[in-house]
Parts: structure tokens; sequence; C-alpha cells
């Protein structure tokens, strides 16, 4: 019975979160430092995930095998100095992770 | 879009297999799909739930993780100011970081402010629908992937990309450093809060650098990043 209702309470909160700065605009003016705060709000969150996904690869496929993730993001970072597109990283990324995994465990 | 779709994916089909090895009705699991509809709130609730976690710490720390949808709640009102309240009310319940990166595109290329919507409103539905389909998939089906492709380092490496030509900027340089270096320490963080604290650090690192720093003479000065409170 309880499952549903903290289901029901964090589904709820969310949308208000996501609701309530669209709805406040119109009504208050947002300060400046919170304006340049929002703009910052995805190159942090990114980088944050980013980080946080390749750090959770290298821990989860353990000691040994861990320079294949690192090994895949410095492959994507040089591929997408080089091409300035964000696809190539997964291009080139996903099979240098492909073949240092194999090479690694091979 | 396409990467997101592809990361989503595994990780709605984790979700969904979460949910339907959990001391939780499977239903209760999937609904937290078209409810929370945040990914890593979704793991934590079930993860918690089925711990038997206090409920009340269970929702705080649900909605401590999803605090950064308040802030991109801010940054997409600039953008959806004016419109209809009909339409901000469906745009909020899709507004989520896949979704959010998708809309940040299209009304940066500058296109038609309507095109920018349709943009954002097509890609936000088709990511919602593939959401709770895996999630329903992986309830149903289990694990059935193949292991070795890893497909959830799609979305890892989709923002490696995305978050390198913004290290040219010095401001966006600092934030992107410091939000990676607190996402890599806090990786262990009690209650999932590594994401909230890592995103926090980043602005903050941002914010302290002054304004007068980022002032480039190709760039015209915005006037109310001078003006003192």
């Amino acid at each position: 019975m309880s499952a549903w209702i903290v289901i029901l309470a964090v589904g709820l909160g969310s949308y208000l979160f996501r609701l309530s700065m669209i709805l406040l605009i119109d009504r208050i003016t947002m300060p400046s430092w919170l304006d340049r705060a929002s703009g910052l709000v995805a190159p942090a969150a990114f980088a944050a995930l980013a980080a946080g996904g390749v750090a959770t690869a290298c821990t989860s496929v353990g000691a040994s095998q861990a320079a294949a993730p690192l090994a895949a993001v410095a492959v994507a970072v040089i591929a997408v100095l080089r091409t300035g597109s964000s696809y190539a990283a997964i291009l080139v990324g996903m099979p240098t992770l492909w073949i240092m995994t194999s090479l690694l465990s091979g | 879009m396409v990467p997101w779709l592809v990361g989503i994916v595994p990780f709605g089909l984790v979700i969904g297999l979460s949910a339907a090895q959990a001391d939780i009705p499977t239903l209760a699991g999937w609904l937290t799909g078209p409810l929370i509809y945040a990914g890593s709130s979704q793991v934590a609730t079930i993860s918690m739930l089925d711990a038997g976690a206090a409920p009340v710490v269970i929702v705080v720390a649900a909605l401590v993780i999803n605090i950064r949808l308040i802030l991109y709640s801010a940054n997409m009102a600039r953008h959806w100011r004016g419109t209809s309240l009909r339409w901000r009310f469906l745009a909020a319940y899709l507004l989520v970081d896949p979704s959010f990166a998708v809309g940040l595109d299209g009304y940066g290329r500058r296109i038609d402010r309507r095109r920018a919507h349709a943009r954002y409103l097509g890609g936000a539905v088709l990511l919602w629908a593939s959401w709770l389909a895996a999630i329903g998939i992986g309830a149903t089906v289990g694990a059935g992937l193949p292991t070795w492709l890893h497909l959830e380092f799609v979305i890892p490496l989709y923002l490696v990309g995305e978050t390198v030509p913004k290290l040219a900027d010095p401001v966006r340089r600092r934030t992107i450093f410091a939000a990676a270096a607190v996402a890599v320490l806090a990786l262990s963080a009690p209650l999932h809060l590594g994401l909230a604290l890592a995103i926090a650090a980043g602005i903050t690192a941002g914010l302290l650098v002054q304004p007068v720093d980022r002032v480039e003479p190709t760039q015209p000065i915005r006037p109310t990043a001078e003006v003192p409170r």
C-alpha cells in the first residue's frame, strides 16, 4: 500500500519541480545570478552524468579491464576535437570499448 | 536524438527488471515510469522501497535527486515564455535530461520558435514512449540483450562529445571540471546524492568566475551582468 503512495508522492513532487519555474517566469523576474546559473546547468549536468557514467563503467568491470572505458573516452575526446561532432564520440568510442575489452579479457 | 534513444532503452530495461525483482507490485514499479519519469530517481525509489526504507526518507531522497528539474525548468522557461498554459503543463511533464538536451539543441539553433517547439515535443514524446516501452519489456521479458555490447556506455560517450566543445569557454570549463570531479568523488555518496552535489559544485564554480572575465571582444557585453546589486 505505502509503495503506491511513495511513488505517487515522488511523481507529484517531480512534476511540481518541472512546472515551477516555467509557471513563475511570467510573474517574477529572475535575478541575474539565477539566470547565469541556469545557463550552467546543462554543462554541469552533462559533465557530472558523463563522469559518473565513465567511473561506474570502470568500477563495474574491475581493475583489470578499467582501461577499456578510459581508452574509449580518450579516443572519443580526440575524435570530437578533430571533427567537432559529438556523434563522433560514440562512433569511435564504442568500437574502441569493444576492442579494448576483448583484448584485456583475452 | 538517436544516441539518447539507444542509451535510454537499456536503462529502461534495467529499471523494468529491477522493478520485477523488487519486493513491490510490478505494476507499481512500472508506474514509476509515467509518474516519476526520471531514471536515477526511479532507480532510487524502487531500490529503497525494496530495501524497506521509511517512506519519508524515500520521498525526500528521490526528490533531492530531481532538484535539477527545477533548474531545467528555469532554463526552458526562457524559451516557453508566452506559450499557452496547456502547452506548458504538457511540456513540463515531458521535461527530463534527454528531452532537455534535445530541446536545448533545437532552441539553440535559432530556428523558428514554432519549429523548435515542435522539435521539442516530438522528441520528448518519442523518448517518453520508448522509455515506458523499455521499462515494460524489462519488467516482463527480463534481461535478453547481449551484455558485451555495453550499450549503457553510449550515453556517457555522447555526453563526453557534448561536453568537450564547451571546454573552450573559461566559465563553462570551470563548471565542467568541477562537476566531473565531484561526480567521481561522490560516486558512492549516500542516497544517490552524488549527481545533485556535482551539478551544484559545477554551477558554483562557474558563478564564482567574475562576469568581467568572460567579456571577450567578439561578444556583446550583457549590461545586467555588470549592474551591482
